[in-house]
């Protein structure tokens, strides 16, 4: 069975670089482009991904929100978060970390390097 | 009932006028409906064509280069084969869809980086798209050289001197931000050479833009602002590259600030002044004390504020003075936050002035003792 992402993403290019990348792999990726559908899909699905992968500024939710909400969860399975984001200044990362994301990347990123840490968290948090 | 030109001619000078008016009024309506019409029209059409050229676009793209398992493995780029021909459609040789798939590019180029992102690159060059954005750099519109700059400096293409220096003195504040923006960019060794060629004042929304440029831009090559700081004419240089002195926090330039500090113009002097306090240099805080009396109220103040930042605690029974005797509210104010600056050297300093000080003296004390108001 093949691994559930979320991508939580509002640019128009970036989800299509990480769908193909990502399928390349055989994950099956989800995209929502904004933090109000990000809710409702996780909500509709009870949580049933195995990762998600989030943008923080975005419409009607940021990525900490959802970040937030991920992590503050007290049941269900742990899921792991993965922040990409162009507003990688230091205070944002370490606000991301507080929150609980297990990543950060900075946009522009390095494709290889996006799907091995994909990989690495999937593997950590024993997904299906 | 017909209204003839007969019937124009007959009637007053104000029925003529208003009628002309009219005319015009309706003219020029009907002209602007039309224009944004056709504007809105040919935008559909657009958009139209666009929604068809990017998805193979993106096809191209993503087979060939974010797909290309070589440019996945150890390979460097510039040893990975570009297949030129297979984006050399029909399609591209429209300047339309030639700037779309520029526009794309420069997208891709946003979001992914390392040995894909330099293939990007060179597929912008070896489809000669560099020429596109070359041509617009000569245009006289000011919107395409914009374009262009962020063209160029998005994929990292190099531009003559010659051709961008001048625009970085533009009266067109967005062209003058763009071609400052590409410079300091692209520039490799002097990205602040610039400086050296602004002859008009840096504006306060100029140096807010400057430093975000600044801030964002990785890998820039620092030079010593106190060449600026010393030779320039341009005073707003001058105190923009004091706020860069700060920010690099750059001790080799305190020599040049001290220099300043006996230059004629008080807000540079000022400047000057603070920017020593935010350096904490203590070695010249003898000097601001000895300067002070002669001082205008916006050095003074700065004085005041440099030695609590200094924060050496030689100077507290001056800053006690300025609190007690000063009559300019500002002045106690300032010398209160710096007598709390002070306080492991006034802790009982501090004690005595909230037990014995006036209503508005205990009002200021307190005010500046609260961690919340910055300092």
């Amino acid at each position: 069975m093949s691994n559930r992402i979320l991508l939580v993403e509002d640019d128009e290019v970036m989800p299509k670089i990480m769908e193909r990348i990502l399928h390349k792999e055989e994950y099956k990726i989800e995209h929502v482009t904004n933090g109000k559908e990000a809710f409702q899909r996780l909500e509709d699905t009870n949580y049933d991904y195995d990762l998600i992968i989030t943008d923080i500024m975005m419409p009607y939710a940021s990525g900490f929100e959802i970040l937030s909400k991920v992590k503050t969860r007290t049941n269900g399975k742990p899921i792991p978060v993965i922040i990409v984001s162009n507003a990688g200044n230091e205070e944002m990362i370490l606000e991301g970390f507080k929150l609980g994301a297990d990543d950060f990347l900075k946009k522009p990123v390095i494709p290889g390097e996006l799907l091995i840490r994909v990989k690495r968290l999937l593997m950590q948090y024993g997904a299906r | 009932m017909e209204y003839s030109l007969y019937d124009f001619r007959g009637s007053s000078l104000n029925i003529q006028i208003a009628i002309i008016f009219i005319i015009i009024a309706v003219s020029f309506t009907v002209i602007a409906y039309l224009s944004i019409l056709t504007g809105r029209y040919r935008a559909y059409k657009r958009e139209k064509k666009l929604a068809s050229l990017h998805p193979v676009i993106d096809n191209l793209l993503m087979e060939h280069i974010l797909l290309n398992d070589e440019l996945a493995s150890d390979v460097p780029a510039d040893q990975v084969a570009l297949p030129i021909e297979v984006f050399r459609l029909p399609v591209f040789e429209h300047r339309w869809a030639r700037q779309a798939l520029i526009d794309r590019l420069i997208d891709y180029r946003n979001n992914v980086r390392g040995a894909m992102g330099e293939q990007l690159r060179n597929l912008y060059i070896q489809l000669e798209l560099d020429k596109d954005s070359l041509k617009k750099m000569k245009s006289r519109k000011w919107d395409k050289k914009v374009q262009a700059l962020a063209e160029l400096s998005n994929m990292n293409m190099s531009i003559a001197d010659v051709t961008i220096l001048p625009l970085t003195n533009s009266s067109n504040r967005e062209l003058r931000a763009a071609a400052r923006h590409a410079y300091i960019k692209l520039s490799k060794n002097e990205p602040f050479k610039f400086f050296d060629v602004v002859t008009e004042p840096l504006l306060m929304w100029d140096q807010v833009e400057l430093f975000k440029i600044i801030s964002t831009t990785e890998h820039i090559a620092i030079p010593n602002f106190a060449q600026w700081i010393t030779y320039s004419s341009n005073k707003s240089i001058v105190s923009f590259c004091l706020k860069l002195v700060v920010h690099y926090n750059q001790i080799s330039a305190i020599p040049a600030v001290v220099k300043l500090l006996d230059t004629k113009d008080r807000y540079l002097r000022a400047d000057a002044i603070n920017c020593l306090g935010k350096l904490k240099t203590e070695s010249v805080e003898d000097k601001l004390l000895q300067m002070y009396d002669s001082q205008p109220l916006n050095c003074q103040l700065e004085i005041l504020k440099a030695i609590g930042r200094i924060s050496s605690g030689r100077h507290v029974d001056f800053l006690r003075q300025e609190f007690l005797h000063a009559t300019d509210f500002d002045v106690r104010k300032h010398a209160a936050k710096s007598i709390i600056n002070n306080q492991w050297a006034a802790k009982g300093l501090i004690d005595e002035l909230v037990e014995t000080a006036t209503a508005e003296n205990k009002l200021i004390l307190k005010h500046s003792m609260n961690p919340l108001i910055k300092y």
